[in-house]
């Protein structure tokens, strides 16, 4: 990828503060980040966009500290440098503020702030000295807080606004921020960047990193974009268009494959109606939800994650009480049901986070797939399990599904991140034999077990399934759904079909900006 | 595109050969071995230290170990309730959930099992047992439900309440032993002999080997089939080793808490049922007090898998035995004998921890090898 001629003449008129070269970090089955070269100009706002899993944090955990690049350099100041912890970064006036926060909740403001600056360990703490100089810091930059007030009791805003001042606190003058809106009211978002706009005219630099397009379009001076840890667009804000980032963020013209387009008017599978769910924090997370899918239909919802899909998806499969509303699977009830009796049902759930909710990955291939049959009477034999047909299943959805593994005794863990995939996709196609639920089902996947999935998805929708497909990434839903829907605040703004639909609008209403909004606004 | 499809084909196929050079690494599992010996080792520097010879005694020990028959004998008499107690950490470790309270359990089915003898004096042997046997696995496994259920209900600590739960069984049995199973003499915190018919039969005559040792062979054995033939044991291993995948494959985690502890508590009241009855015929205040925190350390000696805490057993018996009559018969201190059970149990966690390093240095390795294939 050539340098934009212009970014060439911004680098000459102004001091580089921070170039990566050629940084490189591989994780095991993928390349997070591919041999990236990027430079930070002082006074600028620079945006990293792109999908999640583009490699956009762990680019910037590597200049954090948080991560040691397996190749490639970094300079400061024109100076190379070794970034080994966050320690050395906050040396180089680096400060980074995480999408999950990393305050203690149970102390004050001013005991998170000076956590860890302390170096004497029996000199006496002068904490009045310390809430001073926090106190000035918040008034040159607009960020005041108590400083004796208890984290767990402020909201999110303000806890953000502390791990701004933690940074600050620490002569950050490079703040790298993780997604910072994505836990912000719009309120909030806006105080948030009229900080940056304020930070930026002091001549510090701030590295934004967010897949929203509306944010970077409004803050970034400079979006880069990363696509499958390259960079693939360097481009001034004056000179990017919102339709331009989207396609290079997607990065290819979406082919759409020839289906038997017209959808017959098959029965609806799954029914939801005025769904209404609390989310942890005790606020709407799906907020008066209707849809269906019918048979042999992927239905696709897209949006920003936090949106409510996890909770969504978390009701459908059982571990989420629903407060309101309904959800039917072909016309029986089947809304807070315990997990059991749903996957009994034949719903089968692909999970976001195949380690955590998916597998177990101590044990063995045949017992994985056998996980969700741990009560099937098939299987059991006055409670004592039966091998052979644990081991014929395993066989079975090996070969139909070509699990590639040295024996069924092998330990999931052994086996790579697509084949890992594969076993969970086997047993939940399996045993979703009326609906299938996917919630992210290539996050973190290479482009062959990507494909693999995609592939399985399709066939099971051929042959009369219905599947919820919930993904972030845009390009996955474009390519597979037949109808689409955008959910924004626990609501799906527009359902639309699949070929009316076009990138750019569904980038807007993932931002929340619907058809009449966008036109009143301008 | 293609470029990257070769790599992870190529990576795949890398994955299986070491998959199958997994092999080589046979001798990991024999690393419990030789922790063992370097546990032996290193209490063996502490007695030069002490002015002993590690060799003299060393084979002092052993030749009284299996000096007659009923040395021989008395060590798997010894191991039959660290058998029991090992049994009972290590089922609860395989839920990832941690019984310290074993001894409080042993305590609390010691109680029941000497009260039902003394009272069913006049019953038939069989009958007596059978009643012994089954109080003693009462008492110990509602006393440990009792964890488990705190655990699922408030999300209580199990360590803390288990190891609370054990001081509080100790003042129980203490009250009892001052009051109602007070011997008849009423002079100390003891109870009476209990009647011939609540003896356990010797197994090998004139030793003291009885048959509780079967029967805690066949609570191991009972332990390995719950765990790795049923479907509750697949549910417990899976809660073990992800609860949160359990939970997405419809396993009530908490119910498994409690079913857990009270399996678990049901194997270290048995032990208290083999020693009142088998052993010691009567119940002593504040007797076999460190046979929980053998059974733990047994337990981890023994990878929590039934075999090898029988084998572990086995090693402790056989410590003890050859130890107190080395102990007995030279001016060695006694403590000895537990610093090398201490050392013993230490260089094995040690071992664990070693052998995990050593995995992920190997798995790096391969990791390395991938990347300078990629390049």
């Amino acid at each position: 990828m050539t340098l934009h001629p212009i970014l060439n003449t911004i680098m000459n008129n102004k001091a580089d503060s921070i170039v990566l070269k050629n940084i490189t970090k591989y994780f095991p089955g993928t390349i997070a980040n591919d041999h990236i070269d990027l430079t930070l100009v002082s006074g600028e706002v620079l945006a990293l966009f792109g999908e999640n899993g583009a490699g956009k944090t762990t680019l910037m955990s590597i200049l954090y500290g948080l991560y040691q690049p397996d190749e490639g350099e970094i300079f400061i100041k024109g100076e190379r440098v070794k970034i080994r912890s966050p320690h050395d970064a906050m040396e180089y006036g680096i400060g980074m503020i995480h999408q999950h926060f990393t305050l203690v909740p149970v102390h004050t403001v001013v005991e998170n702030i000076i956590l860890g600056t302390e170096k004497a360990y029996l000199k006496h703490l002068d904490i009045k000295k310390k809430v001073k100089k926090i106190k000035e810091i918040g008034k040159r930059y607009g960020l005041e807080v108590d400083p004796y007030t208890i984290i767990q009791q402020l909201p999110v805003g303000i806890q953000q606004r502390v791990e701004i001042l933690k940074a600050l606190y620490r002569n950050a003058q490079i703040l790298i921020m993780d997604e910072p809106t994505s836990v912000l009211t719009p309120q909030e978002t806006e105080k948030l960047f009229n900080f940056i706009h304020d930070f930026k005219a002091k001549g510090h630099s701030v590295i934004f990193i967010s897949h929203k397009l509306n944010e970077v379009m409004e803050i970034a001076d400079r979006i880069v974009v990363l696509r499958d840890g390259k960079i693939v667009s360097n481009v001034l804000r004056q000179e990017a268009s919102e339709g331009q980032l989207t396609h290079m963020m997607i990065g290819r013209d979406l082919v759409i494959p020839k289906t038997n387009s017209s959808i017959h008017p098959k029965s609806e599978m799954l029914k939801i109606k005025n769904l209404t769910i609390m989310g942890d924090k005790q606020n709407k997370a799906i907020d008066d939800l209707s849809f269906t899918v019918r048979e042999g239909e992927i239905f696709g919802v897209t949006g920003v994650s936090g949106n409510g899909q996890e909770e969504l998806a978390q009701a459908l499969c059982g571990l989420r009480k629903v407060k309101n509303g309904q959800i039917a699977l072909s016309d029986k009830d089947i809304t807070n049901k315990d997990v059991l009796s749903i996957i009994h049902q034949g719903i089968g759930y692909i999970p976001a986070d195949r380690h955590k909710e998916g597998l177990v990955l101590d044990m063995s291939i045949e017992e994985n797939l056998f996980l969700k049959n741990h009560s099937n009477p098939m299987f059991l034999h006055y409670g004592f399990l039966n091998q052979n047909k644990i081991q014929e299943n395993a066989r079975n959805l090996m070969r139909d599904f070509e699990i590639k593994a040295a024996s069924s005794k092998s330990r999931v863990m052994t086996l790579s991140g697509g084949n890992q995939q594969k076993v969970a996709v086997a047993r939940e196609v399996n045993i979703g034999t009326k609906l299938l639920v996917a919630v992210q089902p290539t996050r973190g996947l290479d482009l062959g077990a990507v494909d693999y999935v995609h592939k399985t998805l399709l066939k099971e929708k051929k042959e009369g399934k219905a599947i919820l497909l919930i993904s972030t990434e845009l390009s996955e839903i474009m390519t597979l759904s037949d109808r689409i829907g955008v959910m924004y605040r626990g609501r799906l703004l527009k359902i639309i079909q699949r070929k009316d639909a076009k990138v750019d609008e569904i980038g807007l209403l993932m931002a929340g900006i619907t058809e009449g909004k966008r036109n009143g606004k301008n | 595109m293609e470029k990257i499809n070769n790599l992870i084909n190529k990576t795949d196929s890398r994955i299986k050969q070491s998959l199958i050079s997994q092999d080589d690494d046979v001798w990991l599992n024999f690393l419990p071995v030789f922790s063992v010996l370097l546990g032996l080792l290193m209490s063996g520097l502490m007695m030069l230290f002490l002015g002993y010879n590690p060799l003299i005694v060393y084979s002092n020990m052993l030749n009284y170990a299996f000096r007659d028959i009923y040395n021989i004998a008395d060590i798997f008499a010894k191991a039959t309730p660290l058998i029991l107690t090992g049994l009972a950490f290590g089922f609860a470790f395989r839920a990832s959930l941690f019984n310290i309270g074993a001894q409080g359990q042993f305590y609390m089915g010691a109680v029941m099992a000497v009260a039902c003898a003394l009272k069913l004096g006049s019953f038939p042997s069989y009958l007596t047992l059978m009643i012994c046997f089954i109080m003693s696995l009462t008492g110990g496994s509602l006393w440990a439900a009792f964890i488990g259920y705190v655990k699922a209900r408030f999300n209580a600590n199990e360590f803390l309440v288990s190891m609370m739960l054990t001081y509080v069984a100790i003042a129980i049995m203490n009250f009892l032993l001052g009051g109602l199973l007070k011997e008849a003499k009423g002079e100390y915190p003891q109870t009476d002999v209990i009647p011939r018919s609540g003896w356990l039969p010797s197994l090998i005559p004139h030793t003291r080997l009885h048959w509780g040792f079967v029967v805690a062979l066949l609570i191991a054995l009972l332990a390995y089939i719950i765990l790795w033939r049923t479907s509750l044991g697949y549910k417990i291993r899976m809660v073990g080793y992800n609860r949160d995948a359990a939970r997405y494959a419809g396993i009530n985690v908490e119910k498994i808490f409690v079913i857990v502890f009270f399996i678990s508590g049901a194997f270290a009241g048995i032990a208290g049922f083999t020693e009142v009855n088998g052993m010691q015929h009567m119940l002593i205040e504040g007797f076999n007090p460190m046979i929980g925190a053998e059974g733990i350390g047994i337990a981890i000696l023994g990878n929590a898998h039934p075999l090898g805490i029988v084998l572990s057993a086995l090693l402790f018996g056989a410590l003890k035995v050859g130890g107190n009559l080395v102990v007995q018969t030279s001016r060695i201190p006694a403590s000895i004998i537990g610093i090398t059970e201490g050392f013993v149990i230490l260089s094995v966690i040690l071992s664990y921890f070693i052998r995990d390093k050593l995995i992920v240095l190997r798995n790096k390795k391969k990791l390395i090898v991938q990347e300078e294939h990629r390049l």
